[in-house]
């Protein structure tokens, strides 16, 4: 704005000239060239001083970014240091006593004890490998397992259903293995991982103890979000027994067909014809539990009682 | 009367039941009989499941002009190239074949709402005891300045898809280079909320390959618009400076077209294009109207059964409603014709009737592979169909969910498509 007014002023200013070569020059001609060429002069300054105000805060919110970066810088290097005693310490980095964010997380789980953990593991061996030198077998090897996307693990082929779980954002933490190791099938309905599942609590948080050893420095293992409830993954026998109203059912499965195909195709979107009761009851109440991830799947499940679930899973048995 | 009465499939089903379901409905002499209008997301499932679950005991007639019906959904996707438009072609066959429906290829002029019954353009009447209105959506006239139906052929709307739908993309596919393609997006309410961004994001898509120095201009009413982070990060990152949206404070509201010069008139600043895409504002279809349906631009229901809240023997789907809070869309349709049809037979035969339950969700297309989605769960309550849940994507998702999800929307399309044609 500034700029415009110092051209006009001196525009005028210019007119004021031709006109004084014409007519003579008068006082009050020099007046207007002085106050043109003064007007020039603090547009000028001012454009200046502005580049001057931009350059200022430019230095400030750069100073702020290195400010932000060094502390970033800071913390990467705590974490570093944190590992390398880590891994110098004579016992495993589960013993550190930092019990707030390493011991539990926030869901209420803890991890248990590594080395009665290892020899939980045993039964896990003659599939999954660990450790130096660990490679791909029956199984992917459980090497940096923690924080991965499931299903994601380069070079091994995962069953349809595991590599759907993974793109649909399911990564292995400390509460997805815990249930995972509970039972597969409530997390992964089609695992290839043919394995009943650790029912004891205590074997599945040694357990877990004993495979973070291998996964990378305990501090970068992400934390379940701060609200989140310990979630059961294993359905009372109770629940389990309920007897479904298949006519029922059939009303609520008719929301199900809208997406799901009728003719089991499995096209972008499983089938959900045939599946075994018990399956699909566990499989519909991960989701509304929120272990699953999906968030269609974890909408529709989350308004449905235990009666519509047995109700769902009895019309969808009785179909052939 | 033209109709010729098919002779029931399945009577020995249809025998069985009647043993165990107490008559209702004893008005009418013989089985009970609906009539459906319109064979579009809503009309085509209420129709097949009232006709599938009762088994030969009701009578369902179902009115629908056109022989094919072509989805608005994926539509888009035509236009972008990702189907062909046969894939979103569907005939009524089954609905006949299959299912018994009585269905009859003509408009409905009229419904006497005391002697129940519907006119045909045709001539004659058909019955009802029960009648469901599903008839989609018209076009508010003089909403766009210069814009009427007769101008469609020169700047197609194509929000009702078939030969529109082929016309815009032949008009986009003949765009010169550099050429300018114009939308003029609707105001709220209007059916498929993301609708024309998706269909941006689609011209974008084809104009990127064939003609990448074309510019697309959205002049737009709304301030915002559904998946508008989501969409505006995809153009964005797929189609950097192709895309203007002038929203209403920059004058996008305040438009006028003329068809003959081919140009629109932007708040004072004339546009001239080689495509004008105008989406009118809508209002329910005219048999709503002319049935004294309507208050407003739209048929008052009730979440509970659907049933309108002017007559207790017709319900209205879909488009065509004001239910509260569900999008306009065909999952939506779909949704509200599973509930009208329990209540439906409930009403007629006496079979249990359920709470009603709602859902939907709206998958959009941005670019190859890149999906998005938005949905929510419903329920009914006395006043209206309450949203009780929803999620929508996040920016900055991986690439592997969006092809999940993008891969997701065809099995969607699949399963809706069988859900309303068998
Ligand atoms: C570009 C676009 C993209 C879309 N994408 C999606 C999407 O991805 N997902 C989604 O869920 N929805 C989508 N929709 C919305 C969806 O198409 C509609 O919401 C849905 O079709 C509404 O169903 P309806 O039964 O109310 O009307 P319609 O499906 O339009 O059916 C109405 C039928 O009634 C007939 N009819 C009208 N008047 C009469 C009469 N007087 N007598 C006899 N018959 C009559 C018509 O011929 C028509 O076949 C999209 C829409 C558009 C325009």
């Amino acid at each position: 704005m500034a700029n415009t007014a110092g051209i006009f002023v001196s525009v005028l200013g210019g007119a004021a000239l031709v006109l004084g070569a014409a007519y003579g020059w008068t006082a009050r001609d020099y007046r207007s060239q002085e106050l043109a060429a003064l007007t020039d002069r603090l547009s000028q300054l001012e454009s200046s001083n502005a580049a001057l105000v931009d350059q200022i805060a430019q230095g400030a919110e750069l100073k702020e970014k290195i400010s932000e970066l060094e502390a970033s810088l800071a913390t990467a290097l705590e974490a570093v240091e944190a590992a390398k005693t880590a891994a110098a310490a004579p016992e495993p980095p589960v013993a550190a006593p930092e019990p707030d964010t390493i011991v539990a997380d926030a869901t209420g789980l803890e991890f248990g004890d590594p080395s009665r953990g290892e020899e939980v593991f045993a039964q896990c061996r003659s599939c999954h490998q660990i450790g130096q030198g660990a490679t791909d077998r029956i199984g992917p090897h459980l090497n940096g397992i923690f924080g991965r996307r499931a299903g994601a693990h380069d070079g091994f082929r995962y069953s349809d259903d595991m590599a759907m779980m993974g793109s649909d954002g399911l990564t292995w933490e400390l509460e997805t293995l815990n249930a995972y190791l509970e039972n597969p099938k409530a997390l992964v309905s089609r695992t290839r991982m043919n394995f009943a599942g650790l029912k004891d609590p205590q074997d599945r948080s040694d357990i877990l103890a004993y495979l973070r050893q291998f996964s990378a420095s305990p501090q970068n293992i992400p934390e379940a979000a701060p609200t989140a409830q310990a979630r059961e993954v294993e359905l009372s026998p109770e629940v389990l027994a309920i007897v479904g109203d298949t006519d029922y059912g059939e009303y609520l499965a008719s929301e199900c067909k809208t997406c799901h195909q009728q003719d089991g195709s499995d096209q972008g979107i499983p089938s959900i014809i045939q599946w075994p009761t018990e399956d699909f009851v566990v499989a519909m109440h991960a989701y509304k539990r929120q272990i699953r991830p999906h968030p269609v799947m974890q909408m529709m499940a989350s308004r449905l009682s235990d009666e519509e679930i047995a109700a769902l899973a009895a019309y969808f048995a009785q179909l052939e | 009367m033209k109709l010729n009465r098919r002779v029931f499939v399945g009577t020995g089903m249809a025998a069985a039941s009647t043993l165990s379901a107490p008559m209702v409905h004893a008005a009418s002499h013989g089985k009970p009989k609906v009539v459906v209008v319109g064979g579009g997301a809503g009309g085509a499932t209420a129709a097949r499941y009232i006709a599938k679950d009762s088994a030969g005991e009701i009578d369902v007639t179902l009115i629908e002009p056109t022989r094919t019906y072509y989805t608005c959904f994926f539509s888009n996707l035509y236009i972008g190239g990702f189907r062909d438009l046969n894939s979103i072609a569907h005939s009524y066959g089954k609905l006949a074949s299959e299912y018994g429906i009585n269905v009859v290829h003509d408009w409905a002029t009229g419904v006497d709402r005391d002697a129940k019954t519907v006119s045909l353009a045709g001539g004659g009447s058909v019955p009802y005891d029960r009648l469901i209105l599903s008839p989609g959506i018209d076009f508010v006239e003089g909403s766009v300045p210069g814009w009427d139906l007769s101008a469609q052929n020169a700047m197609p709307h194509a929000y009702k898809a078939g030969s529109q739908t082929e016309l815009l993309k032949a008009q986009i596919m003949a765009m010169p280079e550099g050429g300018t393609y114009v939308m003029v997006a609707p105001p709220n309410p209007y059916r498929c909320p993301p609708g024309p961004y998706e269909r941006i994001s689609m011209v974008a898509h084809v104009l990127k390959e064939t003609n990448p120095t074309a510019k697309i201009i959205i002049a737009d009413p709304k301030e915002k618009f559904s998946k508008q982070a989501l969409f505006e990060e995809g153009w964005q990152k797929h189609y950097t400076g192709m895309v203007e949206r002038i929203g209403p404070d920059f004058g996008g509201g305040n438009v006028t077209v003329d068809p003959a010069a081919m140009t629109v008139n932007i708040d004072g600043e004339v546009v001239k294009a080689d495509v004008v895409n105008v989406i009118p504002a809508q209002k329910a279809g005219l048999i709503c109207d002319a049935a004294g349906l309507t208050e407003g631009n739209w048929a008052p229901v009730d979440g509970h059964s659907m049933v309108s809240r002017l007559d207790e023997n017709i319900h209205i789907l879909g488009d065509a409603t004001n239910q509260g809070d569900m999008p306009k869309s065909g999952y939506s349709a779909n949704s509200q014709a599973k509930v009208a049809a329990m209540a439906v037979r409930g009403a007629l035969t006496g079979s249990r009737v359920f709470l009603a339950k709602f859902s939907n969700t709206c998958w959009s297309l941005i670019a190859t592979d890149d999906g998005v989605k938005v949905g929510a769960a419903y329920e009914p309550n006395d006043e209206k169909i309450a949203s009780v849940s929803s999620f929508v994507s996040q920016t900055g998702e991986d690439a592997a969910l969006r092809k999940a999800t993008y891969e997701e929307s065809i099995g969607w399309y699949e399963g809706i498509t069988t859900d309303m044609f068998g």
